[in-house]
């Protein structure tokens, strides 16, 4: 019992710490990454697919290289390269760029297996009917994929809220940082590690039930 | 109308050394009017060639001249040949996120070749013919096969096409909607349309056809009127063939 008294009176004093500051450094962060992420994405997508080589070529090994490996690895190079480019970068634009062209990365197979899951009967369909390349992706693939790339797209936000975690790292003041904050007041650290693990469960429980609703109006619209 | 010189295609197929030889060299002339059907058995190359005729599949040898143009050139804009090519596919090919108007009326206006106005006219009136104008606003995910078969081919009659090519459209039906299928392609047939049908419909092939290619191993094994090649077969494979079908 005393753990949730410690719990509650943590709260009471933090709360602005762990809600306002924390959470919302957080969605600020998982926002910012999924929205330039994504439009990021979108090129490095098209240079997969697209037919030149070069590009071809530079998008499949930026690709490789970012998930194959760690993301807290990539957060420290961005961390410490970005300034000895950019001197004045404040540390929490390094972070974001680097959990930005991560989730790039992700996003961009994300839309490709959504592009290429399109049969390929419908871009035939469309070319005999005299449709060029460009009018059958805008009209015909691209709507189809729509509907396999935004339910992928809303689970990369889910995971991205929780990979912000380790944004904790740098102490950019998101909830993970909170944590860190407020554990170094109180010394509770079994009381702060529960308070943040509800944080995130409440903030990706949420987030689920959006993608899901999300999901079941694309279906009924077909 | 279409004429083709020497057509040679292969395939790679992973896992294989050799690529597979499905075209063989085939030449053939499709007359303005004139109802060409190709039947044979599976793997001779019937759909490839006729895939070829539109350039779905590209023929790494040999020419093919649409209306005196050779389609198979470097600076020729397919897509303008194509308007003129009407394609019916096996598995239909509807476009699910669009209504059954729009199925019809897109190409039409994005190829601007009419206004949406003058595309809905001809949508319903299309539409009336093969008795699917109470479909309009309904999603293709809400009809049948044979009706969704029907919509295939309304929308590639509203680029109003110089020439239809029919790849298998009955072999993906359930076998009391291909009548239904069949009806609109005979009615089609009879207003002269220029059709190339690769079919395994006997019965109908005979009922319409003007010409039947044979084709088998790559080549155009044996051609005639549909009295010749069911009736008296000249090559032995074709007579084999036909022993074997159903009609």
């Amino acid at each position: 019992m005393e753990f949730f008294s410690n719990v509650a009176k943590i709260m009471a004093k933090y709360w602005k710490v762990f809600l306002v500051k924390g959470v919302g450094y957080t969605l600020i962060l998982t926002t910012i990454t999924v929205f330039f992420g994504a439009i990021l994405g979108v090129f490095i997508c098209l240079a997969r697919m697209s037919k030149s080589k070069v590009l071809n070529a530079i998008s499949l090994n930026l690709t490789e290289i970012i998930r194959g490996t760690p993301m807290l690895l990539q957060l420290y190079v961005f961390y410490f390269g970005l300034p000895r480019l950019f001197p004045s970068i404040p540390t929490f634009v390094s972070v974001l760029i680097g959990f930005t062209i991560n989730s790039a990365c992700y996003v961009s197979e994300v839309f490709r297996s959504g592009i290429q899951a399109v049969d390929k009967g419908q871009t035939e369909a469309a070319r005999s009917l005299g449709l060029n390349g460009r009018q059958t992706m805008m009209k015909i693939v691209l709507p189809q994929a729509i509907k396999n790339i935004l339910p992928a797209l809303g689970n990369e936000f889910i995971t991205i809220t929780k990979d912000t975690s380790l944004a904790s790292t740098f102490f950019v003041g998101e909830v993970m940082t909170s944590y860190l904050i407020v554990k170094g007041n109180t010394f509770l650290t079994m009381e702060c590690l529960f308070i943040v693990a509800v944080i995130y469960y409440v903030m990706t429980v949420i987030l689920n039930r959006l993608v899901g609703r999300m999901e079941r109006r694309l279906r009924t619209s077909d | 109308m279409i004429k083709t010189v020497d057509l040679h295609k292969s395939f790679i197929i992973e896992g294989q050394a050799e690529p597979l030889h499905v075209l063989k060299g085939v030449s053939e002339h499709i007359k303005k009017g004139e109802v060409v059907s190709i039947i044979g058995p599976s793997g001779g190359g019937k759909s490839t060639f006729l895939r070829c005729l539109n350039m779905l599949e590209i023929p790494e040898k040999g020419h093919i001249y649409f209306e005196g143009v050779d389609i198979t050139a470097e600076d020729v804009d397919i897509n303008l040949h194509r308007q003129k090519m009407g394609m019916v596919f096996q598995h239909f090919n509807v476009f699910p996120h669009l209504s059954v108007a729009e199925n019809i009326t897109l190409a039409p206006v994005l190829t601007k070749k009419r206004t949406q106005a003058e595309a809905d006219e001809l949508a319903k009136e299309l539409l009336q013919r093969v008795g699917l104008y109470d479909k309009w606003s309904e999603h293709p995910g809400r009809l049948s096969g044979g009706q969704k078969q029907r919509l295939a081919i309304v929308r590639a009659l509203a680029m109003e096409p110089d020439v239809m090519l029919f790849d298998e459209p009955t072999s993906a039906l359930d076998p009391e909607m291909v009548g239904e299928v069949l009806d609109v392609i005979k009615g089609l047939v009879k207003s002269g349309m220029t059709s190339v049908i690769v079919t395994h419909e006997m019965g109908f092939c005979r009922e319409v056809s003007d010409r039947v290619l044979f084709m088998d191993g790559g080549i155009i094994a044996e051609e005639g009127t549909p009295e010749e090649v069911f009736n008296h077969p000249q090559n032995p494979r074709t007579a084999e063939f036909l022993s074997k079908v159903l009609y």
